[in-house]
């Protein structure tokens, strides 16, 4: 029966305007970037590289596919996990708000295996829209801007070859897309605790602003400094070290995989206790 | 008896809603909850359906259906984006069953909607979304049904439409309808049995006629040719239109229709007004 509430949320969202709107805003964001490198990035670049410009040569235009689609994926501070937060969190408080969900106690389904699906559902959900984000980001970028070395400047400029910046872009794409996991899953636990839209955005946007401070913040503990949940959710851009810290983001990827499964399991069972009150 | 609600107790903090709450039904018998506002009543058939936990007590629904019971609470809660066929789809589908065209036009003719209806479900009045709010909870043919406040909203030939479906669900099909409305009189005409809850706690039950007419202190009497109704300044007569309604009691409206019929008085009808605050009235 699983199987069947799973396919019935996949279909809700298919048929929910939301959803649609939801891709329309990620790629009206992919589509600003993209504009504005268009007009601007030359200018920005030459600023930028203004005193390296008088010392080294530099050949070959550093305003490319590769440049563009890093500036892109820097939309996963905070653009893309609002939009997912808003989205996500919205196909349970719509259902509190319309009352859906009474209806669908009344019928013989459990109440760990509704917010369950929802979970699940969310979970693949954010994974389509990160893959399609990423996708259109290669595609349109690649096309439009061609190929070239990526200069990067994180604690200094960096620079890598075409090839190289390829995986390194792909690869923080994927680590980038538990760290949007992590923001949607919290989103939907945010709904079960309030139910209503308005609150449980004004309390994403919060924990989402929260999030990127307090990962600047120095603990002064190093067990927080290493494994509390803010300083996680940047492992993608260690893709963009010269010595690429693999062991450092598979341990922040187990350790944010399990804070996905441990909001997860918080909300089920704080959904399944609650009483379903008018 | 196919479901019984034993000593129901539920608090909200110190606010007691429910407290003992006994409730039996028979099948395919029409059970009405009648309460002012506050009373418990939804609360009661939260529980009842399971959608929140009582503080002491037990539901117990004699039923081998895999979905023993079925309901709707207030308005119908449907997905107004989704279309009926949708709609049902979607209820059956998280439930395990899958609902066949003709099993779906079987359904919509059952509760007196078009199976072609093809818009969404927003574009429906308040009655449709009631009958197929019906036809969600029939799915999976529970053995009883908890309606809370069906009539809210419909216009009288909705509200007449609505009670002839609802008898015809437990007179022909044989389920057990346990309904609550603030509409006494098509409450009282509906059920078989009616329990009174009042402040949390049922002050009355029993057989729906006498617990309606224990009610009753007033009578509407429509006809013509009316004499002199000051000589009947005892029972406060009070014209309406086409009529009076005046204050006896039931051993007394006997003699009163004799006395106005030998005066020559063409009576049409004689239509008994509950009285709220007696039906409400605790003597426990």
């Amino acid at each position: 029966m699983m199987k069947g509430v799973i396919r019935v949320e996949l279909f809700k969202i298919l048929r929910q305007s939301k959803t649609l709107y939801a891709l329309v805003a990620i790629f009206i964001i992919e589509g600003f970037v993209l504009v504005s490198a268009y007009y601007q990035g030359t200018e920005i670049i030459d600023l930028l590289l203004a005193n390296l410009k008088d010392t080294f040569e530099f050949k070959g235009d550093l305003l490319n596919g590769n440049l563009i689609i890093y500036m892109i994926l820097n939309s996963l501070w905070f653009h893309i996990p609002l939009i997912l937060m808003i989205i996500v969190s919205g196909f349970l408080t719509s259902e509190y708000k319309d009352r859906t969900i009474e209806a669908v106690l009344l019928q013989p389904v459990s109440k760990t295996k509704f917010i369950g699906s929802k979970y699940l559902v969310s979970s693949l959900f954010t994974l389509l829209v990160v893959f399609l984000l990423a996708i259109s980001t290669f595609g349109i970028s690649y096309l439009v801007f061609g190929k070239g070395d990526l200069v990067v400047y994180l604690n200094g400029l960096n620079f890598y070859p075409t090839e190289e910046a390829f995986w390194r872009l792909a690869s923080a794409f994927a680590v980038g897309t538990l760290s949007m996991l992590f923001f949607s899953l919290v989103s939907l636990t945010f709904a079960v605790l309030f139910k209503d839209a308005t609150k449980t955005w004004i309390v994403s946007a919060i924990f989402l602003v929260c999030t990127n401070l307090l990962l600047k913040i120095d603990f002064d503990n190093s067990i927080l400094n290493r494994f509390f949940y803010s300083k996680l959710i940047d492992s993608w851009q260690y893709y963009f070290y010269y010595e690429i810290p693999y062991e450092k983001i598979y341990i922040n990827m187990s350790v944010l995989f399990l804070y996905c499964v441990f909001v997860s399991i918080a909300g089920i069972i704080v959904f399944k206790k609650r009483d379903l009150l008018p | 008896m196919i479901f019984n609600a034993s000593k129901i107790s539920k608090s909200y903090g110190t606010l007691a809603a429910l407290s003992e709450v006994d409730l039996i039904c028979q099948q395919g018998e029409i059970c009405g909850l009648i309460g002012a506002n506050g009373a418990g009543k939804s609360t009661l058939f939260r529980i009842i359906l399971g959608l929140i936990k009582q503080d002491s007590g037990s539901v117990e629904i004699q039923s081998s259906s895999p979905k023993p019971i079925g309901g709707i609470i207030e308005k119908p809660a449907l997905y107004e984006y989704l279309n009926a066929r949708e709609n049902i789809k979607v209820f059956s589908e998280i439930q395990g069953i899958k609902v066949s065209a003709k099993t779906f036009n079987e359904l919509m003719q059952e509760v007196g909607l078009s199976p072609d209806r093809k818009d969404a479900v927003k574009n429906y009045s308040l009655g449709m979304k009631q009958r197929l709010g019906l036809a969600v909870a029939l799915l999976n043919n529970p053995d009883c049904l908890v309606l809370d406040e069906p009539f809210s909203g419909l216009d009288p030939m909705g509200i007449y439409s609505f009670h002839n479906l609802i008898k015809k669900l437990s007179r022909e099909n044989k389920i057990t309808v346990l309904i609550s409305s603030h509409i006494v009189g098509e409450l009282a005409d509906l059920c078989d049995t009616l329990y009174v809850l009042s402040k949390g706690r049922i002050i009355k039950s029993g057989f729906s006629g006498e617990i309606y007419n224990s009610s009753v202190s007033s009578y509407k009497l429509v006809g013509e040719n009316f004499p002199d109704m000051r000589e009947l300044a005892a029972m406060h007569p009070i014209k309406i239109q086409g009529g009076y309604l005046v204050q006896i009691s039931r051993k007394e409206i006997t003699g009163l229709l004799e006395t106005l019929i030998n005066r020559g008085t063409r009576i049409t009808a004689c239509v008994p007004q509950s009285d709220l605050k007696v039906l409400f009235e605790d003597k426990t």
